[in-house]
């Protein structure tokens, strides 16, 4: 594929675009996050201030072009000027998730040669502190976030305040040094390294280079439906590239305001106090709204209950002419109007989705029945796909309803389908290669194509649909290949299932081990009076193991009898994002889960199955 | 296994709008002590006063040797066996230490088993023995709260149950009544619920224990394996690993596991 640079303004890098629209933009807002409790406003001005003093400080320490920087924080408004400051030096950045633990922190730390660190925290300093002896290669430390540290000394830590005056001072003597910097740099540079996390081995650093990030960037507001009225809750984290795309790069092109979201656990209130204008999410939260929905419907009054069932019924109709391309006539559009007034604004306001225009979901399939009931109620979301290596390349387009596909690759990206079934693609915009990693980065680039790993269908009309990833698919014992993930997304579709990961590979038929969803299964248990203490009795009650079975017997009922899951478990203790069972989106790791649990999976192959 | 003596089921319990106990289940079999952690506001003693009937609750069951007891007056309760010894003692302060062990037993007539009853609590309490006139105003609070328990235990209950008992005493104090807590229901076949702040006590004596969060069950086993637990050793019993830079602030997120 072509190297041309993709160009936006006319810039071919982040940094060059970033000074350019920082000035024209002013004093217009960037960024809301809380502090104490109240919502504070930094403007353009403010983000280009404390990116120059960052980039200013960086380099009065040495930093040279294509040195690397490592952030290792929560979403924050420091995470983003640590990010551009040090773009503005030259400097390539790696996020690292919070959630690591040392071990894992020390891997990507040492693996990219990184110089210099931002903690976000005490606690997260505390994990460098740990590896210290092993990175001797980490010259400075900076930590964003100085409470409990008063007093604490040590050669190599400081304020992030203390880089801030660095900078300030380094500034002085050397005005006009990151303009120059950035103009000397080119679509080539390095920009970020991205480690996604081997379900298999260590996590492998994906090269993104200026070119990558422009590319994402040329893709708003025409794909990416984001622009400079919009307002958006940053929350899933910024080391994942979904959310770099949205909340980092996106806002530099066109303009929207960031909203950070106060913690990982605050997410739906912020949603509600916020009520964003575009909304990005993983399948797992539209799972959690559709859920808190229908059981908040289950306790609605019968007068409630009968205007929900309506209200839907009205939807799910025009939704279905809308997929088939049909045109609404008058009368459907007035009956959506009164039950959009009477049941659907309400359901938007409760769940913060009253004033988004758009809304889009990537990271993981999603079931298309989910989408189609948001449809239903008015809010139209978007597919997305795409992974570290190519960026966002496909998108369902606006006012076209494919449910089921991630639509038509945007422009500069291709998409074809390998003879085995593999997606294969590529972009002007694609990454360039894994870092220290040549045989893997040849096993996936190649002749210029990535293979993806994940097998899927084009249609005559381009639109993309993924099966699964291709490691994933299942052959039973029996010969039949099986795709989990179609059953999987259709179990993750019940409030009482939170994941599910479908087993039976060179098996005599599938099983499935089923994370429940805590809050809505303690609530049924509570209103079903079942008694239990904690989550692994809640988990141990046979009402609950009931209750997954019939969730497991409807999904089975869609399915034919070697496609249909045997025997299931309850995995029954609750995962949280450090645990290595589950990615930082919060989705059971396959191949992790199927060793930590093998003695649980070899159960349900014990004895003879029941079908 | 025959049924628990006291088992309670979902519970939920409101103070008007406010639910403060959110759906929690627990059982205490004949013979146990059963300790039930929590910091304030957990829930704790709303559960014993649900359990007792000086609360209502709004959903869920309490059964007593398998007869349903919720929502009963408690003074039904108190008859049918279950002694309520509240926090921060509350004896009568104008009767007498004797008077007060007579009140305990308010509801019996076998008044010659009563006065051996009344030898029993001066032998655990030799204290009481000695201030057995004066009025329990005067006691001090370790002695008040001998009084309480002594008191509790004078209606011969199925079920003593205790909130809080260490609360305002010396390290030393909590120690004897924790001895004697385990010696009663030792010699005398006592079953106990215990509530309690303490947490490195009350599991030292008791079989199981639940541990209570926000209204709700976290965490409920053995004794001896919750004092192994990490979360256990970090929010209740106050030991953290020494980090690197040898205290440190921030809290691992608890799983209860």
């Amino acid at each position: 594929m072509s190297t041309d640079n993709v160009l936006i303004d006319g810039c071919d890098t982040l940094p060059k675009l970033f000074l350019k629209v920082a000035a024209e933009r002013g004093d217009r807002i960037a960024m809301r996050e809380k502090d104490f409790g109240i919502w504070q406003s930094y403007s353009w001005n403010d983000y280009r201030e404390r990116a120059m003093e960052i980039a200013y400080g960086l380099l009065s320490l040495g930093l040279q072009r294509g040195d690397v920087v490592s952030i290792q924080s929560e979403d924050c408004r420091e995470w983003l000027w640590a990010d551009v400051g040090s773009l503005l030096a030259g400097g390539v950045v790696n996020g690292i998730y919070p959630t690591y633990q040392a071990r894992q922190v020390e891997h990507t730390l040492s693996d990219s040669s990184c110089r210099f660190l931002f903690a976000e925290d005490e606690e997260q300093l505390d994990k460098y502190l740990e590896i210290e002896k092993e990175l001797p290669g980490i010259e400075r430390v900076f930590v964003f976030d100085w409470t409990g540290l008063r007093g604490f000394e040590h050669d190599k830590v400081d304020s992030i305040e203390s880089l801030f005056e660095m900078g300030k001072s380094y500034r002085a003597d050397h005005e006009g040094l990151v303009e120059r910097i950035s103009e000397e740099g080119s679509g080539d540079d390095r920009a970020a390294l991205v480690y996604t996390s081997g379900t298999t081995g260590l996590p492998k650093g994906s090269i993104l280079s200026q070119r990558y990030i422009m590319c994402q960037m040329s893709f708003s507001p025409d794909y990416l439906r984001l622009s400079k009225d919009d307002e958006i809750l940053t929350y899933l984290p910024l080391c994942h590239i979904a959310e770099r795309v949205f909340s980092g790069w996106l806002p530099i092109a066109q303009g929207a305001t960031i909203n950070f979201s106060e913690s990982p656990e605050t997410v739906a209130q912020n949603l509600r106090e916020l009520s964003p204008t575009y909304v990005l999410a993983v399948p797992r939260v539209w799972e959690k709204f559709y859920s808190r929905v229908t059981t908040a419907m289950s306790e609605a009054t019968w007068v409630g209950r009968k205007a929900y069932e309506t209200g839907i019924k009205i939807g799910m109709r025009r939704a279905d002419k809308m997929i088939a391309g049909e045109k609404l006539s008058a009368l459907d559009k007035l009956k959506f109007v009164i039950a959009d007034k009477v049941v659907f604004s309400n359901i938007k306001k409760m769940l913060g989705l009253n004033r988004a225009h758009s809304a889009a979901s990537g990271a993981a399939p999603i079931s298309p029945a989910l989408l189609k009931w948001f449809l239903a109620i008015g809010l139209a979301i978007d597919e997305l796909w795409g992974q570290t290596e190519l960026g966002i390349i496909t998108t369902t387009r606006k006012g076209v309803f494919r449910i089921g596909t991630v639509g038509p690759a945007m422009p500069g990206t291709e998409v074809r389908i390998d003879d085995n079934g593999e997606i294969v693609a590529r972009s002007v915009g694609q990454f360039d290669g894994y870092l220290n990693q040549p045989e893997k980065t040849a096993e996936t680039i190649v002749n210029g194509w990535i293979h993806t790993g994940d097998v899927g269908e084009l249609d005559e009309e381009g639109n993309l649909s993924i099966t699964d990833r291709l490691k994933d698919i299942i052959i039973t014992a029996g010969g039949k290949n099986i795709t989990p993930s179609v059953m999987e997304n259709e179990l993750k579709f019940s409030p009482y299932v939170s994941d599910a990961v479908i087993i039976g590979d060179k098996r005599k038929y599938l099983t499935c081990l089923i994370m429940i969803d805590q809050e809505n299964v303690e609530h049924y248990a509570q209103t079903h009076s079942v008694p239990f203490t904690d989550y692994r009795s809640l988990c141990a009650q046979p009402e609950v193991i009931g209750l997954v079975d019939a969730e497991i017997s409807r999904v089975n009922a869609g399915f034919s009898s070697v496609e249909q899951v045997k025997r299931f478990r309850l995995i029954d203790v609750l995962l949280t994002a450090e645990d290595e069972e589950l990615t930082p989106t919060m989705k059971l790791k396959r191949s992790f889960v199927c060793e930590k649990y093998s003695d649980l999976i070899d159960s349900m192959y014990a004895g003879k199955a029941s079908s | 296994m025959s049924a628990p003596l006291l088992e309670m089921r979902n519970i939920e319990t409101y103070y008007g709008p406010i639910m403060a106990i959110r759906g929690v289940s627990l059982t205490v079999n004949e013979g146990e002590i059963v300790a039930v952690l929590g910091a304030n506001g957990a829930g704790k003693t709303t559960l014993l006063k649900t359990a007792t009937g000086a609360l209502d609750s709004n959903k869920g069951q309490v059964l007593l040797d398998g007869e349903e007891i919720q929502c009963r007056d408690p003074d039904w309760v108190a008859r049918k066996g279950i002694a309520h010894v509240p926090e921060g003692r509350e004896v009568f302060p104008f009767l007498t230490v004797a008077e007060n062990l007579a009140m305990g037993a308010y509801n019996r007539r076998d008044n010659d088993a009563v006065a051996a009853d009344t030898e029993t609590v001066y032998g655990y309490f030799p204290a009481l023995r000695e201030l057995r006139g004066k009025m329990a105003a005067y006691l001090s609070g370790g002695q008040q709260q001998m009084l309480a328990i002594g008191r509790g235990f004078m209606s011969r209950p199925r079920l003593l149950m205790l909130d809080e008992p260490s609360l305002g005493l010396s390290p030393l104090l909590i120690q004897e009544i924790f001895a004697i807590i385990a010696r009663l229901n030792r010699e005398q076949g006592m079953t106990i619920l215990l509530v309690e702040q303490n947490a490195n006590v009350a599991l030292q004596v008791s079989n199981r224990g639940y541990v209570m969060e926000v209204g709700g069950m976290v965490m409920d086993g053995k004794s001896a394996d919750l004092l192994e637990s990490e979360d256990i050793k970090e929010f209740y019993l106050g030991k953290k690993e020494e980090g690197i830079r040898g205290r440190r602030r921030w809290k691992k997120r608890k799983t209860w596991r």
